[in-house]
């Protein structure tokens, strides 16, 4: 019973806070940025003048009445003549029924569904997916492994080359990094006509990334669509590693050394038992609910930090690859996309803590009961 | 009562022993040092820069003279001379004669031509509005003897601008095609569009463009029409600028800026913004922290509440959003960053003051009918602060890093030009595509630094808060 609570308090403090994220959202559009929007309806109704002027006959008061209508129609169709709480209130609703309008994304990028945003977005989520799972979990498994090596030769040499290691990949902008790779893998491999090099981004060749952002499981099941994908993952899915193992690797070896420094590891040693008992028993089976969850809690502010950047950098068609097109893609910023982007975020971000709080509670047999 | 005062310690260590334990360690060391190198580069960047560089920067025209997407100078020292260097011709002699109403100012030099790429541009900068803004302005004709023996007239030219460039005046390029139609039979030799003034060192071996190396003698005649002291174009006025192939310590841009210089202003401006971040950060931590920890009761569990959401929310995609709708410039987008990031510093803070609460010697002290900011002042802070410190070092890159990936995005800019902007930059003039390193490997290379720097420093400061750590 306690523990129906315990998961209800959180997913009601989840809940409360998506909608916070979501009202601060919706009013800064209805508010303060409406100025951005007026912006906007003006460029497209000056478009939608400028093609009846190429194609129509009309005189300079009829294009005048028929702009000022055209804007006081989208200004109405956007909400703009209610006032903000209103409006407000109104983009929170489209929000949350997933009614996240349209988007005038340029079609190089593949038209998908016709411009709707909600399309958009769910194209973009497997290639997030994708990236963010290998990379954390692959990325956790090599990092926790040599954390452990390094805390049990505390002091040693290769033990403080892992500490440097930790601070140096820290440092590192994961998205620099991705650029310094496609520089070297890609573009210096490809000058001096290596036999093989890597593309320069993009998540698949264009002959399949129709079918990736239509159906992206019938890409696993193609051979050479599978090849080409993996082809493409290689350079994004290093770097990734390189920059996160050490990070884990640092924290699995502060976990361990705390716990070899308790009582009981001391007196296992007194006790005179086997130094791989002693590791395995006493030291790693109490420090793992310790790194395991840890991975579990910091997995989404990993997933909506440098990884948002380095997709960008690899042209990666996901979250973050969107984003960049959405800001720098078109000559101004494509709100409807933006604004729906940080909306999924959040409640992506809310859905993946909620699944690791109760694997956490699973875990930990001090919360279970 | 001064004995006690020399006795002061924090965490149970004197200040002499927590220096100790800190150099202690290989990290401690590495991590001093390159502070040290941190805050000297940051000075002589703020000593150098001039105080106006920001309008410097983004004024365009003051970058006009040098080459674009040119790779640092010191790579002809590697790969030998290939690329012709910048050059800023001041060694020349200079005549002035006046007869019928004209000025005549004859200027010789000579230049050593010994790469495999010639000078892009000649420039011929008049820094006197009085000379190029005159009615009828003066005209240039140069005359450049090559290493061949051949002579090569080009002009007139007018100078009615601060800088004529030599080589896309259409009388130049008809002047070098007609040279190189009249020696080696060879039609349109410079591409429509494209300077003329490579070509002036260039010759045609076996029926190829080859490079002509040598020595080249140089003289341009100014033709003054008029015969004041005024209208003489002084020397100090004068200015001849070869454009070259590559350009300073760290090449140029795609505007020509020294990148350098944009390098050397990123280190104020990002130490800047990693301080203020984790300095508000840590503020708001303490007083938060503080608040819950001393108070406790439902102050306590309303700010821990709070604090949760804070540390919940997801401050990067809101970064974007707002950076986006409202336009934000850097210190926004700091301002923001902190207000939405201390809330793990919060709980550190809250834990520490819960445990030292519950201590023996604050009961006694309470008994003893010690007030609470008595105990605050004389228990409680003095405990924290080192606690303190260590929290503001490890703030210090998290700011940094996000701050360059948002200017990477080309969002929250500043005037003053930031790594991440410099690499947003980069990527958006296909430096990627092009192979441009020098513009995209130092910037990174400078955030990851900085990074690196306060990374170390915390590290090496945790066996001093942890002292489970500490060795031996």
């Amino acid at each position: 019973m306690g523990l129906a609570r315990t998961l209800a308090v959180r997913a009601a403090t989840l809940v409360i806070l998506l909608f916070i994220v979501l009202f601060v959202i919706s009013f800064a559009l209805a508010g303060p940025a409406s100025k951005i929007l007026k912006d906007e309806i003006m460029m497209e109704a000056k478009s939608i003048i400028m093609s009846l002027m190429l194609h129509g006959h009309y005189n300079s008061t009829q294009i005048q009445q028929l702009q000022s209508q055209i804007i006081t129609q989208l200004e109405n169709a956007y909400g703009l003549n209610k006032p903000p709480a209103i409006r407000t209130l109104y983009i929170m609703y489209n929000m949350v029924v997933f009614n996240w309008g349209y988007s005038y994304f340029p079609s190089e990028y593949g038209n998908v569904g016709g411009g709707k945003v909600v399309d958009i977005i769910l194209s973009a989520l497997p290639g997030t997916i994708l990236l963010d799972t290998f990379g954390i979990l692959l990325s956790a498994f090599i990092g926790i492994e040599i954390g452990l090596r390094s805390a049990l030769k505390y002091g040693s040499r290769s033990d403080r080359a892992v500490m440097y290691y930790a601070a140096l990949s820290n440092g590192i902008p994961q998205w620099w990094l991705g650029i310094v790779m496609l520089l070297v893998f890609s573009f210096y491999l490809a000058q001096i006509h290596a036999p093989i090099y890597f593309p320069t981004g993009g998540i698949i060749g264009p002959k399949y990334y129709g079918l990736w952002l239509t159906n992206p499981i019938k890409v696993f099941m193609i051979p050479q669509a599978l090849l080409d994908l993996l082809w493409h993952f290689t350079l994004p899915l290093i770097t990734v590693l390189i920059i996160n193992v050490g990070g884990w690797a640092y924290f699995a070896r502060t976990v361990v050394l705390n716990i070899s420094q308790e009582d009981f590891v001391t007196f296992a040693k007194i006790k005179g038992l086997p130094e791989n008992h002693i590791v395995n028993r006493y030291i790693l089976r109490p420090a793992a609910p310790s790194i395991l969850t840890s991975i579990f809690i910091t997995i989404p502010f990993i997933i909506f930090g440098g990884f948002l950047v380095t997709e960008m950098v690899f042209k990666w068609w996901g979250l973050g690859y969107v984003y960049n097109i959405a800001i720098v893609g078109s000559p101004v910023p494509d709100l409807p996309v933006v604004v729906a982007l940080t909306y999924a975020s959040t409640l992506l971000y809310i859905v993946i803590i909620f699944i690791m709080e109760i694997v956490y509670i699973m875990l930990d047999p001090r919360l279970r009961e | 009562m001064a004995k006690r005062q020399r006795e002061f310690r924090i965490l149970g260590m004197t200040p002499g022993e927590i220096a100790k334990e800190f150099f202690s360690s290989s990290t401690g060391k590495v991590a001093a040092t390159l502070f040290i190198i941190l805050v000297v580069v940051s000075i002589y960047a703020l000593v150098v820069l001039p105080p106006n560089f920001a309008s410097v920067w983004n004024n365009l025209k003051y970058w006009q003279l040098n080459p674009q997407y040119a790779p640092p100078a010191w790579i002809d020292s590697i790969i030998g001379p290939v690329y012709s260097p910048q050059l800023y011709i001041n060694n020349y002699t200079y005549v002035v004669q006046q007869s019928n109403g004209v000025t005549y100012i004859t200027i010789t030099f000579t230049v050593d031509f010994k790469y495999d790429k010639p000078w892009n541009e000649i420039f011929i900068v008049v820094n006197n509005p009085a000379i190029y803004s005159m009615a009828q302005p003066p005209v240039l004709s140069m005359t450049v003897y090559r290493p061949d023996g051949s002579v090569l007239s080009l002009g007139p030219l007018p100078i009615s601008r601060r800088v004529t460039i030599l080589g896309v005046s259409s009388e130049v390029i008809s002047q070098v095609n007609l040279f190189y139609y009249d020696k080696y039979h060879i039609t349109g030799i410079v591409p429509t569009g494209s300077s003329a003034t490579p070509y002036i060192f260039y010759t045609i071996d076996n029926g190829k463009l080859t490079p002509l190396k040598g020595t080249y003698n140089f003289r341009l005649v100014f033709y003054v029409f008029s015969q004041n002291s005024s209208s003489v174009i002084n020397k100090k006025d004068l200015e001849i600028v070869f454009q070259g192939q590559i350009y300073g310590l760290m090449g140029t841009d795609n505007e020509g800026h020294d990148l350098w210089l944009g390098l050397l202003a990123g280190f104020p401006i990002d130490l800047a913004v990693g301080l203020v971040s984790a300095l508000i950060i840590v503020v708001i931590a303490i007083i938060i922290g503080i608040v819950a920890g001393f108070y406790g009761g439902l102050v306590d569990e309303a700010l821990m509440r709070l604090t949760d959401f804070v540390i919940l929310l997801p401050a990067f995609p809101l970064l974007i959003v707002f950076s986006v709708l409202f336009r934000w410039s850097i210190w926004d987008a700091v301002l923001f960053l902190a207000i939405v990031s201390w809330g793990a510093s919060a709980r550190i803070i809250r834990a520490m003051i819960m445990q030292i609460r519950s201590a023996q010697y604050i009961e006694s002290a309470v008994i003893a009918g010690a007030s609470r900011m008595w105990i605050l002042r004389n228990h409680i802070l003095p405990q924290i602060i080192p606690y303190v410190l260590y929290l503001l070092v490890t703030n210090v890159p998290g700011a940094i890093l996000t701050l360059a990936a948002i200017n990477f995005l080309g969002l929250a800019g500043s005037e003053y030009p930031t790594w991440g902007m410099l690499l947003y930059y980069a990527e958006e003039f296909g430096a990627l595509t092009s192979g441009y390193w020098w513009w995209v490997i130092p910037p990174g290379l400078l955030v990851a630094f900085v990074a690196v720097v306060f990374i170390l420093t915390a590290m090496a400061s945790e066996p001093v808060v942890n002292p489970r750590l500490r060795y031996g």
